[in-house]
């Protein structure tokens, strides 16, 4: 085990792949020389040189498009859309290209391609530089959805990420670029679609994701000591595929869900999650299913309203203890 | 005053009018028949609960209404409109398997309650209020009665938690029960004096159960002349093969082979020969019952009294109805007796053995003519005759006790059955009986 | 139109012989009777849907066609019937997709905008405008990471070289310098307008190189073997690490934009003017019997033509279409559509 950052799992899994397959490449904005612009890149350019790890121009749909057409003649990409706001520019090839080739073809594409980008704000760098898009990217069929809550789950998941045969968008949380765990050294894999059970309870499940699980971690011992409220907090870890058997058991085990969501309140992740626990555990369910997200207003840059508007630990603690 | 729909099962939520027997306008005396209400488990005859003329008849014949909607309006002498009806209640489903001598109240064709009436006595959440899906789904399997379970939630909310500890036996709720007829006989009040040296938590209220079976005691022993009569009876024989059965029927079973199934198969074995004892009056005729339907007293942790019943013993060994016995116990601590568990009982025995009692004269369930305490069974001396003369043995020994009406046989009749019952219980093989 | 700085570069460098005349005529016979017998089968309400065909555009796919490799990779776009047939897609599988049956290349599940093989390295058709564009380069760069002699070529249609992806994939094409060929097939509509109105230059592509740092090509679309001698260029100068080439080949539709379009916006005189004077088939086959080509030999094509056609079309016809299940097939590389378990 070794103390690693968020960004530094970021680098060390892109090395332990792209050590072990030649077929793996990089590009992106800044991300060779610069080591990207949130140095999650450093020390990849050195080791595997440029014809590797590429700096591209600004251009989102050659980049994607790039990537894409190298994925489906024997490559392993890896490409990074630096915010992923920017996704909205490039959003044409992901959805329409990248999510369908292998389904319009009639599984003659492959499409084995990883397009990493920094998600979510608590930043203080605006409305469009500071958004959860997972929730987009749950909507599509034909694309897998990655978001990692800490360092040690960012190597594992990445490095699968660029193992996995289809095509993944795996979003890092620019707040969290800089916190440290313990991250296994080596190889390390986490097969995507497993959720991890981040704290056991028995009075409440609360899904949190990327970001929100330290909150709700945190929001679980204060329920726990000021309210004596034992919390289960689940971590997902992948919205697709998404281990629908570990949310339904737990909530048949509690009684109540909670989730707690960056994306804006509309058709964000927790909604879906909702509507399947009310359809498949409705009879276990002995209070209404809550959902914690930011607000459906575009997020103010000013520190004070942002942290007013995403979820924090104080609201969660709030909701939760007084949940019926 | 109000007469609404009553509660004719545990889950039963609704109703159908079978019949009126008024119409608006007639004048009606108490428990007169008002009407006849149906659901797919049950049928009731409806009487007025007090004397009055009919003001309004809300429901038609062939209507299907929820429990708790009002049917019809008796304008009562000297009486504001709209009081719920709260004169009867049911009792309840219980846990504890120690019996007291009480017996329960009758089956017979009396007013309902309903749960929903605002007289809802002690603890418990109001039916319409918030039930959870899971509440629902554990109340529906366990055939619980939501309306008697506390709540500890927000606002008195009955929680999963609230339930799960009713079933797994942790809490003893005084859970209402399955709709048995309630009481029509009640007590005169009589002036108390007040307590001396009390203060306001010496005065227990009489719950549900309490108000009925104290109802039910003073009406049977109106109703019938009690007469005692005793045998005792030496256990040996039945010691012997529980001895040397009751091992293997403990592994295999997981439960222990107690005395009480093999009084009820001698019990059993001698109503056969003396049916005249399990039988009911009927105007001024014995109705003599083809089954024997034995009611098992089952005491609510000295909360009150339950007889649930063995149906058709005659037709089963001891070990079935040391079965059926186990179900039953199984059923009423899970709170899960339903009215048939409740119906059809024509002889009754109360078990005070356990608390190791010599003798008691227990009431007689109506409408059955008679009912057997059996107390405690201790190693007495006796004495034994042979033809090489007397000696002292020491035996288990204890001491059956029958009351019975004596409107329905004499003192010679029910002698001979005790006789013969101690006489199964001390002779009988009953290593082939079980 | 304006001549180009390099039209004649390539002239004369790549002699066809007869064979290779022979073959030229052929695929572009092949390729009419194809797109023919679409529209017919359209007309019969056997095709579902909306079809695009290239009716009047052949010489340009067969001349590329004829001068690919067969590890070359083709990106098309969905009027793209011809690029796949000249890849090798058979008529069958290419009608019976038009026609939804389960012998369609793509089982129905593309549809007449998708047409893919990726065995001959016709790696798709593209129905997003420009998508395919970067998608090509793509194909392009892994062929120089990998080091193979492979060389990506991309047709898109006037109307593409006003979207944002057409202007990021050859800037992107040009600093790497990738073994790419795109080939702009201007045949002067984009869908219902004529190109000149909505583009701030005359050629819509060969105006546009310099911008990227590249050439400007402006060439005959109906020339077969200009074309063939275009592609063949092109293609040397991919393979030989001299980077992307833009072509802008001058043609004509014969037809609408698509099925739905019966084409009222195009000047009747215009229209007779291409189909009856320039039309690129007639044309190779008045100037091969001009240079002493047998007729015996192109009747010959044609008349195996026919039957090909014919043969296929009953082949389509007689499949039924594909089963309920397949839908739920290939969304991932584990032949599943499951999101969750």
């Amino acid at each position: 085990m070794a103390q690693l950052s968020y960004r530094d799992a970021v680098a060390a899994a892109i090395a332990q792949e792209m050590r072990r397959d030649k077929n793996v490449l990089f590009l992106g904005e800044d991300v060779a020389a610069a080591g990207g612009v949130f140095k999650a890149t450093v020390g990849l350019l050195d080791e595997f040189g440029p014809l590797r790890v590429r700096d591209t121009p600004i251009s989102e749909q050659a980049i994607l498009g790039a990537a894409m057409g190298a994925a489906m003649t024997g490559l392993k990409p890896i490409a990074e859309i630096m915010f992923s706001d920017f996704f909205a520019v490039c959003w044409d090839i992901v959805v329409n290209e990248i999510a369908k080739a292998r389904y319009m073809s009639n599984g003659q594409h492959e499409c084995p391609l990883v397009i990493r980008s920094a998600n979510g704000g608590g930043a203080r760098f605006g409305a469009q530089h500071s958004q959860s898009i997972e929730n987009w990217a749950m909507a599509v069929p034909g694309i897998k959805v990655v978001a990692p809550s800490n360092a040690a789950d960012v190597k594992g998941l990445l490095a699968a990420s660029i193992q996995d045969p289809d095509p993944v968008l795996f979003f890092e949380q620019k707040s969290m670029y800089g916190l440290k765990c313990d991250v296994p050294e080596g190889d390390y894999i986490i097969p995507l679609g497993q959720a991890n059970i981040a704290r056991e309870g028995s009075d409440v499940t609360i899904v949190a994701l990327a970001a929100m699980v330290p909150k709700a971690l945190k929001a679980a011992e204060v329920l726990q000591e000021k309210h004596g409220l034992s919390c289960e907090v689940i971590d997902p870890r992948c919205l697709v595929p998404l281990d629908t058997k570990s949310i339904l058991e737990s909530v048949s085990k509690t009684g109540r869900l909670v989730t707690v969501e960056e994306n804006p309140r509309l058709c964000g992740w927790g909604a879906e999650i909702a509507s399947i626990v009310g359809e498949e555990c409705f009879w276990n369910l002995d209070a209404p299913i809550t959902r914690i997200t930011t607000p459906h207003i575009p997020l103010a840059s000013v520190d004070v309203l942002e942290d007013l508007m995403i979820p924090s630990v104080d609201r969660i603690v709030s909701v939760v203890s007084e949940m019926d | 005053m109000n007469v609404l729909m009553p509660q004719l099962g545990e889950t039963v939520s609704e109703g159908t009018i079978a019949v009126w027997h008024i119409k608006v306008g007639d004048t009606v005396a108490k428990d007169d028949p008002l009407l006849d209400v149906e659901t797919d488990k049950a049928a009731i005859e409806v009487p007025a609960p007090k004397a009055g003329v009919i003001s309004a008849i809300n429901v038609a014949e062939g209507e299907t209404v929820d429990v708790g909607v009002v049917l019809v309006v008796i304008d009562v002498e000297g009486e504001e409109s709209a009081a719920a009806d709260s004169e009867t209640a049911s009792p309840a489903a219980a846990p504890a398997q120690a019996a007291a001598p009480v017996a329960a109240p009758t089956p017979a064709a009396t007013p309902m309650s309903s749960p929903t009436s605002a007289a809802a006595t002690g603890s418990v959440a109001k039916s319409g209020a918030m039930l959870s899906p899971a509440v629902r789904k554990l109340v529906s399997q366990h055939n619980l009665d939501v309306s008697s379970i506390a709540g500890t939630g927000k606002k008195g909310r009955v929680t999963r938690q609230d339930v799960l500890a009713i079933i797994d036996g942790s809490t003893a709720a005084p859970a209402a029960a399955p709709a048995q007829a309630a009481v029509t006989g009640r007590s005169t009040p009589v002036p108390v004096p007040a307590p001396i040296g009390a203060d306001a938590r010496s005065l227990i209220p009489f719950d549900r159960i309490r108000k009925l079976t104290a109802d039910h005691m003073v009406m049977s022993k109106a109703t019938s002349p009690h007469v005692l009569q005793a045998v005792e009876v030496d256990y040996t024989a039945v010691d012997a093969v529980r001895k040397s059965y009751g091992p293997g029927w403990k592994a295999d079973k997981g439960y222990s082979l107690t005395y009480l199934p093999f009084i009820a198969k001698a019990i059993v074995l001698g109503l056969r020969e003396f049916p005249k004892i399990n039988s009911s009056i009927v105007e001024e005729a014995l109705q003599l019952h083809p089954l024997i339907n034995l009611g098992i007293a089952v005491d609510l942790n000295f909360e009150g009294l339950v007889v649930p019943v063995v149906r058709d013993c005659a037709s089963k060994s001891v070990g079935q109805i040391a079965e059926g016995i186990k179900a039953l116990s199984i059923k009423a601590r899970s709170k899960s007796l339903s009215p048939d568990d409740f119906a059809g009982g024509t002889y009754t025995i109360s078990n005070s053995g356990p608390f190791g009692t010599l003798m008691t004269a227990p009431v007689i369930n109506q409408p059955q003519v008679a009912i057997m305490s059996t107390d405690g069974i201790r190693k007495r001396p006796v004495v034994i005759e042979s033809e090489s003369g007397d000696s002292i043995a020491i035996r288990p020994v204890g001491i059956l006790a029958q009351s019975f009406d004596h409107r329905a046989f004499d003192g010679a009749y029910s002698a001979a059955f005790m006789n013969r019952v101690r006489n199964i219980l001390e002779q009988q093989d009953w290593a082939s009986e079980l | 139109m304006t001549k180009s700085k390099d039209k004649t570069s390539s002239a004369g460098k790549y002699p066809l012989n007869e064979t290779k005349q022979l073959e030229l005529y052929q695929l572009m016979a092949e390729c009419r009777a194809l797109q023919q017998r679409a529209h017919d089968l359209f007309m019969q309400n056997l095709v579902k849907g909306t079809t695009h065909l290239g009716l009047g555009q052949e010489a340009i796919a067969a001349g590329f066609g004829a001068a690919m490799r067969k590890d070359d990779y083709t990106f098309n776009t969905y009027r793209g019937h011809n690029h796949n047939y000249v890849r090798g897609v058979s008529m069958t599988a290419i009608l019976g997709e038009l026609m939804g049956r389960d012998i369609g290349q793509l089982r129905g599940k593309g549809g007449s905008m998708h047409i893919t093989d990726t065995t001959k390295g016709a790696m798709g058709s593209y129905a997003i405008i420009g998508a395919h564009m970067p998608i090509a380069a793509g194909a392009a760069w892994s062929a120089q990471y990998r080091g193979t002699e492979q060389a990506a070529v991309c047709f898109f249609g006037d109307g593409t070289t006003n979207i944002g992806a057409f202007h990021e994939a050859l800037n992107f094409a040009a600093i790497w310098k990738l073994p790419v060929v795109y080939v702009c097939e201007n045949n002067q509509y984009m869908e219902y307008t004529a190109i000149g109105d909505v583009t701030a230059v005359p050629n819509p592509a060969a105006d546009r190189a310099a911008s990227y740092g590249l050439t400007s090509i402006l060439v005959d679309g109906n020339d077969a073997e200009l074309m063939y001698e275009t592609a063949m260029a092109a293609l040397d100068t991919a393979r030989s690490g001299g980077g992307p080439t833009l072509i802008e080949a001058v043609t004509y539709r014969h037809y609408g934009h698509s099925r739905a379009d019966p084409g009222k916006y195009r000047p009747d005189e215009e229209v007779a003017e291409w189909k009856n004077n320039r039309d690129p088939l007639p044309l190779y086959r008045n100037k091969l019997l001009e240079a002493g080509m047998p007729e015996s030999k192109l009747a010959a094509i044609d008349a195996n033509t026919e039957e090909m056609i014919d043969k296929a079309t009953e082949e389509a016809k007689s499949s039924g279409p594909p089963p309920d299940e397949i839908a739920f097939t290939d969304v991932w590389a584990d032949g599943g559509a499951a999101w969750r378990n």
